[in-house]
């Protein structure tokens, strides 16, 4: 027999080598980055370098260090519940009121008193009892391509439900929580029958198969392939700035129509139950929510401050609208509802 | 499953006693550690707190069908393909073969969720739809059926050449050969690839959301997470666990049913099949089509929005990768040693329990790392355990399969009269594992080892789920990017996901060219 066995060794043990100092290092970075009683520890839903840059600033103004583990909401909010008291969140960050209020329903956030934040926050886009408070505003309007709709024909939601429409809308699919939060604000505005005949009409006329992600969907409105949509404002503006000529030229294409009132949605944070350091948490959202702060945690994606339109160039071009009132709160509390609802009248 | 009958050496030459109950605790000790996550979340499901509701629903109902369609599909074209390409490559001769067959290579590299993510991408602005359960079944069948094709080449150049020969002198011609003895053969390797593969789409769950495919791995995470209704999801978990169950079983099988020990030289390989003039053409189709599929794919999504390149910071790069490559690799030596050891033991111990702790050990691979990962979490929570160490945990609970599966199946190959030989001749287990089983085991090992090393590289639930403050990996930080839909700054860290696939994947390359 060959003496194969220490040949054999040799790639484990040389692997094992290997593997231990590159993630010796790597922990290593990570735990120097760690400790600290001082530090608030973010679990964020949102992904944008210049986020970092705001938490350094925010460092740099308070000495308060912040470490950062982001993902995406909903596994987040169930990371943070398995977790419990053990959690070493601080303050957690989520996208879509849906999202926040159901963390708020699990019993996640602690409330804060802060003036600051009630002054700086609308009153429509915090939780009454002060658990948790919006960061950015996000509007979700009517897209459409010029050549094959008439955006004069668009004034609200419902009118996307007339039959002049047919065959020309597209959708994204039932399972999008930006989707849920606009039918739970018809559902809050206009009562159940209105907002089922809303989708059924829309059902009718949308042109199959529904999308999984708002950006193919806007290219294809700048294609011509749809001549309305529904989408965030966001994907657009990261369309119309972005590297990309082919999308440059798509996004042209496309014009944002208004309804009036507009969904709007948000970003929202809050001083997490497990917090060790909750008066850092605080300090930081006080911070994010800040005008001065605020305006560039908004526009790292395209979206509008707490107050006023900003000065994103992109927005701006967009023009203005008049966002509905249903405060953020309802927009959670009517999920479940909204999502039967839709299921019922047909969206897939 | 295997009974106490079939376990080899055991009944004429047992190993010492001592030596073997360590044995044994080894198996008991790694199939605790991979069920403990498990038991864990279905006490939690069950006996937790949290609305309730059993009923499978409508959604239920859509969910197992889309992803027993899926697993039908990929399955049976898989199969097809991956069997014909391991057939053609093995044993067949074409100009272009030997580069033919390393280009199998290429498609496991790609994680299905990269594929099908820059296809859409790609294909949104040429105004094309991809989307549904066709495309879901090609993708799928594309970033899998390498499986297949490595168990199954491995199989046919190694086992039956002299049978092979013998039908060949007897007159049986290439077609015939292969139906009634090489297939046969290579039965149980094409088994568990095709089961390996089938786990791999039970679990896939990123690309199936993106072509809007209803599927049990989907559906799970949603129950637990948006939802809030763990027993929901657990149900959907049993779901998905019957159906790996079954694949295991049905593998099983058919590897009992043509059981044929197989240890022969590698002095047959010059007697091939020469093909040629529409013959080699049409093989070289067969074998260039799949990988220039694969390849093609992110080749054109990069020629589309290689800008976003620029932007792209070399330092954090490398550190992503680093950690990849380092999870990867201590991950991929444990996984490794804990197969070796189940399947080694179930080699030695004829006890039924043995068998059966070594089955059930690989069942975390049915889990959906979403739900693993939970499991990890709810365990690992109270005991203060380091996230990295409940990291590792998970891959090792995650892709125990991967390896187990190969090395049952090398195994078998070595005929149970070598184990009796050298251990009347005084040799015992580890003697035995040392001369005879590791070397034989070459093949099997470094196969199972690269394709944990793939999987881990490309694995994203457990890691997002599991991961530190500040630690994100590759996989991670395309997922971020990708689930903002801003896939076009996801193609850095994607490219370097499918470059160390890549690598490992060439890794084998010495493994296929020695069976030639």
């Amino acid at each position: 027999m060959r003496p194969l066995f220490f040949r054999d060794l040799s790639i484990p043990i040389g692997m094992g080598a290997l593997a231990a100092t590159t993630l010796a290092s790597a922990i290593g970075v990570a735990s120097l980055a760690q400790a600290g009683p001082k530090d608030v520890n973010v679990y964020s839903g949102r992904h944008y370098n210049t986020d970092k840059q705001l938490y350094a600033e925010f460092t740099r103004r308070t000495g308060i260090r912040v470490n950062l583990l982001e993902g995406k909401d909903d596994e987040l909010i169930q990371r943070l519940r398995s977790e419990g008291s053990k959690s070493k969140a601080d303050l957690l960050v989520l996208v879509d009121a849906a999202r926040v209020y159901r963390a708020q329903e699990l019993g996640l956030f602690q409330t804060i008193r802060s003036a600051e934040l009630n002054k700086d926050v609308p009153a429509n886009l915090r939780d009454p009892a002060g658990r948790w408070f919006a960061l950015t505003r996000r509007a979700r309007p009517v897209m459409v391509n010029p050549a094959l709709v008439n955006p004069k024909l668009i004034r609200t939601y419902a009118d996307l439900s007339r039959s002049e429409l047919k065959g020309k809308l597209c959708l994204r699919n039932r399972a999008s929580v930006y989707n849920q939060s606009l039918t739970a604000d018809e559902l809050v505005r206009r009562g159940k029958p209105a907002t089922q005949q809303w989708i059924k009409g829309m059902v009718a006329n949308v042109k199959e198969p529904l999308f999984t992600s708002d950006t193919p969907m806007l290219r294809a409105v700048g294609l011509g392939q749809c001549g309305a949509a529904i989408a965030n404002q966001y994907y657009l503006a990261r369309m119309l700035r972005g590297d990309n000529r082919a999308d440059r030229a798509a996004a042209a294409k496309v014009k944002v129509v208004w309804p009036n009132p507009t969904h709007i949605n948000i970003t929202a944070g809050g001083v997490t139950n497990s917090a060790r350091n909750p008066e850092g948490a605080r300090k930081l959202l006080e911070f994010l929510a800040s005008p001065s702060s605020g305006e560039g945690y908004a526009s790292a994606n395209d979206e509008y401050p707490l107050k006023g339109w900003g000065n994103n160039p992109t927005l701006k071009a967009f023009g203005t609208f008049k966002a509905s009132s249903v405060s953020m709160e309802q927009l959670g509390r009517r999920n479940r509802e909204a999502v039967e609802l839709m299921a019922q009248a047909g969206w897939k | 499953m295997q009974t106490a009958a079939t376990s080899p050496a055991a009944a004429s030459a047992p190993p010492p006693r001592a030596s073997r109950w360590i044995l044994v605790g080894g198996v008991v000790l790694v199939s605790l550690l991979a069920l403990a996550p498990l038991l864990s979340l279905l006490g939690g499901a069950l006996f937790g707190e949290g609305p309730g509701g059993l009923a499978l629903g409508v959604d239920g109902v859509e969910q197992m069908r889309g992803t027993l369609l899926l697993v039908a599909g990929e399955g049976f074209i898989g199969a097809i393909l991956g069997t014909a390409i391991g057939w053609l490559t093995a044993v067949c001769r074409f100009p272009g073969r030997r580069w033919l067959r390393i280009a199998q290579l290429v498609p496991m590299a790609f994680p299905a969720y990269l594929l099908a993510a820059s296809l859409i991408d790609w294909a949104s602005y040429r105004g094309l739809r991809i989307h549904g359960l066709g495309w879901a079944v090609l993708l799928l069948t594309l970033a899998n059926y390498s499986y297949v094709f490595l168990l199954s080449t491995e199989s046919f150049s190694v086992s039956g050449r002299r049978l092979l020969e013998a039908s060949r002198s007897l007159g049986v011609g290439p077609w015939p050969s292969f139906f009634r003895v090489a297939l046969p053969i290579a039965l149980p390797s094409i088994g568990a690839g095709v089961a390996l593969s089938a786990m791999e789409v039970v679990n896939e769950l990123g690309a199936v959301r993106l072509l809007g495919v209803p599927s049990l791995s989907a559906g799970i995470l949603d129950r637990w997470q948006v939802d809030g209704n763990p027993q929901g999801a657990a149900l959907l978990s049993l779901a998905a666990l019957a159906i790996v169950a079954l694949l295991i079983t049905g593998e099983r099988l058919l590897r009992q049913r043509s059981r044929r020990w197989n240890l022969e030289g590698r002095d047959a390989a010059e007697h091939v099949w020469q093909l040629r003039g529409w013959r080699a053409l049409l093989a070289q189709l067969v074998t260039a089509l799949p990988p220039l599929c694969a390849l093609a794919i992110p080749v054109l999504w990069v020629q589309q929005g290689w800008q976003a390149l620029a932007a792209e910071s070399i330092g954090e790069l490398a550190q992503l990768a680093s950690r990849s490559l380092g999870l990867a690799l201590l991950a991929t030596g444990l996984t490794g040693m804990g197969a070796l050891l189940l399947a080694i033991c179930r080699r030695w111990s004829p006890q039924p329990f043995v068998q059966q702790l070594s089955f059930l050990a690989g069942l975390g691979y049915a889990i959906p790392g979403s739900v693993l990962a939970l499991g990890l979490i709810v365990l690992g929570g109270p005991l203060g355990f380091s996230p990295v160490l409940l990291l590792l945990w998970g891959y090792g609970d995650r892709f125990m399969a991967v390896s187990k599966q190969g090395l049952d199946a090398g195994l078998e190959r070595i005929p149970p009269s070598i184990d009796e030989t050298a251990a009347s001749l005084g040799c015992n287990w580890q003697g035995v594992l040392r001369r005879i089983h590791l070397p034989l085991l070459r093949g099997p090992l470094l196969v199972g080892s690269l394709l944990v090393f793939v999987d881990v590289v490309k694995e994203l639930p457990i890691t997002l789920a599991l991961r530190p403050f500040d630690f994100d990996t590759l996989a991670v930080r395309v997922f971020q990017y990708a689930s903002d839909e801003r896939v076009g700054a996801a193609m850095a860290p994607a490219l370097l996901i499918m470059a160390l696939g890549l690598v490992a994947a060439l890794a084998l390359v010495p493994t296929l060219e020695r069976r030639d």
